[in-house]
């Protein structure tokens, strides 16, 4: 049915309405039943996925020009039967969300990727392959990292083809309308089964440039806009470190080794990392065009996840901007609690701090810190690599549920930040630009992203201008049902 | 019928002396998504599997979707088998940069690779005086 699961779910009243009829409740009841408001953000997404339905326009007026596709992905998938949970929050099945926004209109969504591991799950009925924060059991096959390939956690869109992203894996291919799986993508025949990073960087002219990791070992492939392989080239960063995401300049690369060490990636991978903050904060600069240039300019440790973007400035400085956290946050049993509808308060040491790093042409990495606690921060696309001002990022702790509240966006020449809130009931998730068509500038932009509503129980796309942030969204469509919590998206 | 090819000292096959109890190792090879190339395989002992060094080997003509092989001059006892499929027929099982396999393997009983070869444990079985037979499915 259409009218979803979910929308009974929306409030107890409802909840009590039905099971007062005696009907055969469908089993996300039961799973949402006694646990709190928020947990809506970690509850498993229906098997079969959301049919297309439209979003209703509930405030302000979509402006015009605004067209196109948001795709996001995150897991979904949090339990088996009564109590078989996911063992960390990186480890559910991706679900690509799927918002079409054109006329005014918006229209929502969404589907499992069909992986190896999803299918062999569902069809158990149980948690059984290893993976980031999940021990697996011996009996799960696994001949390559594609069998445990979760594509949860990002998507990008190359030449009109869609791909779901993971970190440990290949990018996963579906078709961009309907989000049906094609399956894992070779860029070349000898690339088969190489992982594909879930923050691939694409240039102006749309020229794609993304890793591969696996411990010290740094694969670089670049994607032509078309979408085929221009080159793959490898580089030894020395220490197998956590790499989640990176940087890049229009004439460097800057893999960011930051001292989060596994020597042994055997599962549950996240157990094997160890911080070591005597390393420090080690940069490697790589000429796009001549890989043998490169050179190491090292920092202050910092753990991160999330990368701004990079630029290069006349005389060779690198400025880039990052969430950086103090240690590393999200390690052993990350989300787990959540997934449970365990919170226990806003956490001390999960509090980031954006923050510019740069690094002198000849030196090392100094930080210029905002103080500003937030991630998934983002960039106009059109500066991807280039000079720019503007950072949007998520802000705002939320104090009765975890996550973020706000949607800020700071200026670096300024050093101001503007921003605006939600308040507490709801999750606020990453938000990208969108240039406006014809505009040049970065305020020239919107902003747009999903926000859990937790007292209407919908899952919102808020749209914002870039230059009147803390106005508010200048327009917001609400469907008739949630969906769990993601981590990035594309805008097509 | 598939031709059937039999080419020995696969993958460093040491070649045994045929003993006069020993029995024909018959393997059945399924499921062959690209049919060009060469299947190569090797039967190892228990210690030869952990090693590397095969018993005995062959080098198998693909030239449908199942083939199929007779090993003979085996002595009754444990046996596992490894095999890839040379699609290029470059003589080399290829890999991506991280040393991944690009071409499909599998192991005796089918058993299932988990970060590395199957398991002795899992891909072992008995040739008897009557011989074996062993049913691989490619994937």
């Amino acid at each position: 049915m259409t009218l979803s699961r979910r929308h009974f779910l929306t409030s107890s009243a409802a909840g009590t309405a039905v099971m007062g009829l005696g009907l055969n409740l469908p089993s996300a009841f039961a799973e949402t039943s006694g646990m709190p408001d928020w947990h809506l953000g970690y509850t498993s997404a229906p098997a079969s996925g959301f049919e297309p339905s439209a979003m209703r326009l509930v405030y302000g007026k979509v402006p015009a020009g605004l067209k196109g596709t948001l795709y996001r992905n995150g897991p979904a998938q949090f339990r088996y039967g009564a109590d078989d949970y996911a063992s960390h929050w990186f480890d559910g099945d991706g679900m690509v969300q799927r918002i079409a926004i054109a006329d005014g209109r918006a229209v929502h969504s969404g589907r499992f990727v069909q992986t190896v591991k999803h299918r062999i799950e569902q069809a158990e009925q149980k948690f059984s392959a290893p993976g980031f924060g999940t021990a697996g059991l011996m009996s799960f096959p696994v001949s390559g990292p594609d069998d445990v390939n979760a594509a949860n956690t990002s998507v990008i869109v190359i030449d009109g083809q869609l791909y779901a992203l993971w970190e440990a894996g290949s990018a996963i291919e579906m078709d961009a309308a309907t989000l049906a799986t094609k399956g894992p993508k070779a860029w070349s025949a000898d690339l088969a089964g190489m992982p594909f990073l879930a923050h691939p960087k694409r240039e102006p002219d749309g020229t794609v440039w993304n890793l591969a990791i696996s411990g010290r070992q740094v694969g670089v492939y670049q994607i032509g806009a078309g979408g085929g392989l221009k080159s793959f080239g490898m580089l030894d960063i020395g220490k197998a470190a956590y790499i989640h995401d990176w940087a890049m300049t229009e004439r460097h690369l800057i893999i960011m080794v930051q001292p989060w060490l596994n020597e042994s990636l055997r599962p549950p991978v996240v157990e094997g990392f160890e911080w070591h903050p005597e390393e420090g904060f080690k940069f490697l600069i790589v000429d796009k065009d001549d890989f043998s240039k490169r050179r190491w300019a090292q920092g202050p440790a910092r753990a991160f996840y999330h990368t701004g973007a990079a630029w290069e400035e006349a005389d060779g400085t690198i400025r880039l901007d990052a969430a950086l956290y103090k240690e590393p946050v999200l390690g052993v049993g990350g989300g787990a609690d959540e997934i449970r509808g365990i919170w226990n308060g806003p956490d001390a040491g999960f509090i980031s701090n954006l923050t510019q790093i740069v690094i002198s042409p000849s030196g090392d990495a100094r930080l210029i810190e905002t103080g500003l606690d937030g991630d998934f921060p983002q960039v106009d696309p059109r500066r991807h690599g280039l000079p720019r001002r503007l950072t949007a990022l998520v802000t705002g702790q939320a104090v009765s549920q975890p996550g973020k509240t706000a949607v800020s966006v700071h200026d670096w020449s300024s050093g101001k930040t503007s921003t605006f809130d939600f308040g507490e009931s709801r999750m606020v998730e990453e938000f990208l630009f969108v240039p406006k068509p014809g505009g040049v500038r970065e305020e020239e932009s919107w902003l747009i992203g999903p926000v859990l509503n937790l007292k209407t129980g919908t899952t919102d796309i808020c749209v914002f201008d870039v230059a009147r942030i803390s106005d508010g969204p200048v327009c917001i469509w609400r469907g008739e049902r949630a969906w769990p919590l993601g981590f990035h998206g594309t805008w097509s | 019928m598939n031709k059937k090819t039999l080419i020995a000292a696969a993958l460093g096959a040491l070649m045994i002396a045929p003993l006069a109890n020993a029995a024909p190792l018959t393997i059945e090879i399924d499921n062959i998504r690209t049919q060009t190339g060469t299947i190569r395989l090797g039967v190892f002992d228990e210690a030869g599997y952990k090693s590397d060094e095969a018993v005995q080997g062959a080098n198998i003509t693909v030239d449908g979707a199942k083939v199929s092989v007779t090993i003979d001059g085996l002595a009754p006892g444990s046996y596992g088998i490894k095999l890839y499929h040379d699609v290029d027929d470059n003589g080399d099982m290829n890999t991506n940069p991280f040393g991944m396999p690009t071409e499909p393997f599998a192991f005796s009983n089918n058993a299932a690779a988990r970060f590395g070869p199957a398991s002795w444990a899992n891909a072992k079985f008995e040739v008897t005086e009557e011989g074996a037979v062993q049913s691989i499915n490619l994937n």
